[in-house]
């Protein structure tokens, strides 16, 4: 009651800004499940109220009017909570698929809803299709570089790669010297850093 | 409604305000937990959250009492003061004493917009020009507190400020965090923040 549960859903988007909490599916249903209860004491109010007045007309001033009031700005309440709960959540997806590109890793993808999933999957398409109409990579850096060619580092064993039109063996450890849009995603993703010596 | 999907504004509202019931309601009686019959009786004082208390005031089923953190009455001991110097009383002494070393946060995490929410009810006329001076003296040691604070300095003053007051911490200190990188020309592309974790659980040693 009171509408705890569902500021407590709320919450938890405050408590860290970059990652993303498993789904919170105990909390959410238990929000629902009190907009329920909440909306058969709204009926019940209201039947008691039709009773009442036989001509059938609600007058504001009546006792009844007011606990019904109560329990419909309740259910408002929880209503903007669970949707602000799924609108940031949303946002922070589609913040990711300009970070990551289209495929999410694994240890995210557990964290999601189903429906987050559908539209993690619907974005990305609609994406990509925009992208390759305007055939611009849009998810690149904003600012034009000095350099079109950088320097990496590779961090972790990846093995071979089709950069450009060859394919090279990305070695823990080694330096390579490639186009800085191909090293983009690579980079965000964790695989690459720039390297600065 | 603008800031409808707004997180801050959706855990300002949860903040409870005294009020008290003009008007009875039948069937709401989980809001006190005091009556027997399921109804809020005329005249009984509930502690609301903040969105609940504002409509209903809207429609004049019942009254806020002022918060105790925006109001510092001394009426009680000194009962028989003229009203001007009651006003002047009123103007709650511990802020104006020095509004920049008051714990705001422990008395009210989001002082200013729920503040605001309560001039707009006209809960208190002075409130509104209380607010204002308020966030005047507290702004100027904030602000250069939040251009010079070192990453790993001394925030002992931090857990005082409200919610808004944060986050304009922040701004600042972000703002001359991006100066700095700016004039330095560290790398431009960084790994996802949310990679973050599992990287360092991956970690091995480079020599290895």
């Amino acid at each position: 009651m009171f509408g705890r549960s569902a500021a407590l859903l709320v919450r938890e988007l405050t408590t860290d800004d970059h990652h993303l909490r498993r789904f919170n599916y105990d909390l959410f249903d238990k929000v629902i499940s009190e907009i329920q209860e909440h909306f058969q004491q709204v009926t019940t109010i209201m039947e008691k109220m039709q009773g009442e007045n036989e001509d059938g007309q609600i007058s504001s001033a009546d006792e009844n009017y007011n606990g019904a009031l109560i329990h419909h700005q309740s259910i408002l309440r929880n209503k903007r909570c669970l949707l602000a709960y799924m609108y940031h959540r949303a946002n922070r997806l589609q913040r990711l698929r300009w970070q990551l590109g289209a495929v999410l890793p694994e240890d995210v993808k557990e964290l999601l809803h189903p429906s987050e999933k559908e539209f993690v999957k619907s974005y990305s398409e609609a994406l990509s299709s925009y992208m390759t109409k305007l055939d611009i990579d849009l998810a690149v850096d904003i600012t034009p570089p000095k350099d079109p060619y950088i320097q990496v580092r590779v961090l972790n064993n990846i093995g071979e790669v089709l950069l450009g039109d060859q394919s090279t063996s990305l070695v823990r450890n080694s330096i390579h010297f490639v186009k800085r849009s191909e090293a983009e995603t690579l980079i965000s993703q964790g695989l690459l850093e720039e390297f600065t010596g | 409604m603008a800031n409808y999907y707004d997180i801050q504004d959706i855990l300002m509202q949860d903040e409870t305000v005294s009020t008290v019931f003009l008007h009875k309601a039948n069937g709401a009686g989980f809001l006190d937990p005091s009556s027997e019959d399921n109804n809020v009786a005329r005249g009984s004082v509930v502690d609301l959250p903040l969105w609940l208390a504002q409509d209903l005031v809207q429609r004049q089923i019942l009254h806020i009492k002022l918060p105790s953190c925006f109001n510092a009455r001394h009426e009680q001991c000194r009962p028989n003061l003229p009203l001007i110097l009651e006003n002047v009383l009123r103007v709650r002494k511990e802020v104006q004493a020095d509004p920049a070393c008051v714990d705001l946060h422990s008395k009210c995490p989001f002082y200013y917009e729920m503040g605001c929410k309560l001039v707009e009810l006209s809960v208190d006329p002075t409130l509104g020009p209380f607010l204002l001076t308020t966030l005047q003296g507290r702004y100027k040691d904030l602000l250069c507190k939040a251009l010079t604070a070192t990453l790993s300095g001394n925030l002992k003053f931090l857990p005082h400020l409200t919610e808004e007051e944060t986050r304009l911490f922040e701004a600042g200190r972000d703002s001359v965090k991006a100066f700095k990188k700016w004039r330095l020309q560290g790398p431009r592309i960084e790994k996802a923040a949310i990679l973050g974790r599992k990287r360092n659980r991956d970690a091995t040693p480079i020599w290895s």
